[in-house]
């Protein structure tokens, strides 16, 4: 199957869209403020107007996600400001590297762990991810609607600082998606007699809307003096003796990234920040964390590479994305009229095998573009932000634009924008908001499908083992941050 | 008491809508829980989290100095100005017009402004209309020229 996959991934388009989507994505990443959400946010519209297969569309934006997390690190290290969510990690050590003269090997070796972090967990999404969907496949829609209870209440558990906040970020996501003409009984819902909304708010207006244009506000608000990034001088490889010393550092963040990748909720942020701690207590009393130690930029590279990865698991087996970016690359495959679920293995066999292959293939495409050719990466580092903004404002627009091309959408999009922007000062999670979003079909479906099978009574969520369990994963991963954590300052308090 | 406001218009939108929401009700059923059940249940929770949003006492917003704050409004409405004129004036005059403005609050001056302007639009235009296939608005002026 993976050979068919090569096939499919190899073709001279797809691999040049994989090489196009990796050097973006790079610079996604490495530009500060962008991250992998508004990477993929931003070209899935853009992918989807150019009438790509489905296929190489998400060639292009897993290729772009992969991309964004190897170039976050890279202005981690060189101006001590995180490109992306995950790399923030990175600038505890890489950035007292770098002042040290060597940001040549912080950043090789780097980009070397991004590499074994992300072919590790390759390779563990070859192992796990077929017999997690043989698994799944037994799932009746009782079971499935638990399950996307228990996702969102995963994202919802870790994320943010307040549960009613995470939890009212889900539930505005879930009632917007119950706009437009039902489905099943055709009554139309909340469209307020607007012709535009009949088919519900378009998911590209949505993702643009939270995730570019309050961007552009929250790039006002925080604009900061950019301070010069550290010039590349002196050698850039790292030497066989540092590659000793951070190997297994490599390996150990890489398995770690990939398992807290694969679960709901936990994203690349929490995977790297976990392995740099782990790495630090290990290392023992000579160690140099925080100074400059190479194994700081090793650990939580690979950490949150292998977890991006990982996070592709639940979304290809389960049909349940784990993340923000995983869940807008849902919302892509329903672009294409794809339902995503454990019998996406066996229905499209092409778009899964596909993407998978390419994912290995663009792991290599990414070290060379970041090893050798890093110095045209740093470049990208001077743009400034009076070109990059409205720049990114411009392709915003165009990407909504290319669904309808009506300016109710683009308007809509705008004031979602403003809407999105108050939520975030607010500190509401954003990635709940769009996973609920993107499930809330899905979620209303399987919910109305199970209690038509039992005529309408309610014990059937609650009926087999399987969703007997997912409920409760549910409720603990609900509580069980909160409560550890409160636990944790009580303890605190009381020595 | 900003995370009070939001909490009591989130009360607010709730209740309205789950009053609309009532009425959802297909003419002709075939199955058991019909097109209101699953709003009104997600209103119902938005309403409970709301009262707990306003009851939750934590973590205050902060909110960006006034001028500053300002700016971000003025930026919201240059976009959304922006989003209007999109398709009337065409992508190329609209992305111009909109960058002057930005380019300045991002420390831009006024001939970087101006001439980055044109760079996007007409850079980006012929980037997604002509090479990517992407179809962007030319604008009624510009039909004529370039067809």
């Amino acid at each position: 199957m993976l050979m068919q996959g090569f096939a499919v991934a190899g073709t001279p388009e797809n691999l040049m869209i994989a090489l196009i989507g990796c050097f973006i994505g790079t610079v996604v990443g490495l530009l500060p403020g962008l991250g992998p959400i508004n990477g993929v946010a931003i070209l899935l519209p853009i992918a989807f107007a150019m009438k790509l297969p489905p296929e190489s569309a998400l060639i292009l934006l897993c290729a772009v996600y992969a991309g964004c997390e190897y170039g976050g690190r890279i202005s981690a290290i060189l101006i001590n400001v995180p490109g992306d969510a995950g790399a923030v990690m990175t600038t505890l050590d890489g950035y007292p590297m770098a002042k040290k003269g060597l940001a040549g090997p912080a950043l090789s070796m780097s980009a070397l762990a991004s590499f074994t972090g992300a072919l590790l967990a390759t390779i563990g999404i070859v192992a796990f991810a077929p017999l997690l969907a043989e698994w799944a496949i037994a799932f009746g829609p009782a079971e499935y609607f638990a399950l996307m209870v228990l996702a969102l209440s995963c994202l919802g558990g870790l994320v943010g600082d307040s549960l009613p906040k995470a939890m009212t970020a889900c539930l505005i996501g879930l009632l917007l998606s119950t706009v437009g003409i039902d489905a099943n009984s055709g009554v139309y819902r909340y469209t307020f007699d607007m012709l535009h909304l009949q088919d519900g708010i378009p998911f590209i207006v949505i993702v643009i809307g939270l995730f570019a244009v309050s961007e552009l506000m929250l790039m006002l608000q925080n604009e900061h003096t950019a301070s010069e990034p550290i010039t590349l001088t002196g050698r850039l490889m790292f030497s066989m003796k540092e590659l000793m010393l951070a190997k297994w550092t490599m390996l150990r963040s890489a398995f770690s990234g990939f398992f807290i990748g694969v679960l709901p909720g936990a994203g690349a942020t929490i995977a790297s920040a976990m392995c740099y701690a782990m790495e630090r207590r290990m290392a023992g009393k000579d160690h140099q964390f925080g100074n400059g130690d190479i194994r700081g930029v090793a650990a939580p590279e690979a950490a949150n590479n292998a977890s991006a990865n990982g996070s592709l698991v639940p979304m290809l087996t389960l049909g349940v994305p784990g993340s923000g970016t995983t869940a807008v690359m849902i919302g892509a495959l329903t672009l294409y009229n794809i339902t995503p679920g454990p019998t996406l293995f066996q229905d499209q066999p092409v778009i899964v095998w596909g993407l998978i292959a390419s994912l290995f293939i663009g792991n290599v495409m990414l070290l060379v573009l970041n090893i050798p050719l890093i110095r045209v990466f740093v470049k990208f580092l001077s743009i400034p932000n009076w070109l990059l903004v409205p720049g990114v404002a411009a392709i915003s627009l165009v990407g909504v634009y290319a669904v309808h091309g009506t300016t109710f959408d683009l308007i809509l999009g705008t004031l979602i924008g403003g809407v999105g922007y108050l939520l975030r000062v607010m500190n509401f999670p954003i990635a709940p908001f769009i996973l609920g979003f993107v499930l809330g079909d899905m979620m209303e479906q399987n919910l109305r499908r199970a209690l038509s099978i039992s005529d309408g009574d309610v014990g059937v969520l609650f009926a087999s083992p399987i969703s007997i369990g997912l409920w409760v994963a549910a409720v603990a991963m609900l509580v069980g941050p909160r409560v550890m954590r409160m636990l944790e300052q009580r303890k605190a308090v009381a020595a | 008491m900003s995370e009070r406001i939001l909490g009591g218009v989130l009360l607010l939108v709730s209740l309205a809508g789950i009053w609309i929401g009532w009425d959802l009700q297909a003419p002709m059923s075939y199955e058991p829980v019909g097109p209101r059940a699953f709003p009104l249940l997600v209103l119902f929770l938005l309403g409970l989290c709301a009262i707990a949003l306003m009851l939750e006492k934590k973590s205050e917003t902060v909110w960006a100095p006034p001028p500053v704050l300002k700016r971000i409004g003025l930026l919201f409405l240059i976009v959304l100005v922006y989003a209007l004129l999109f398709d009337k004036l065409g992508f190329m005059i609209a992305t111009a017009l909109m960058t002057v403005p930005v380019a300045r609050f991002f420390g831009g001056s006024w001939k970087q402004g101006v001439v980055g302007g044109i760079g996007l639009g007409v850079g980006m235009f012929f980037f997604f209309d002509r090479l990517l296939d992407v179809a962007l608005p030319t604008g009624l002026w510009l039909n004529g020229i370039l067809g």
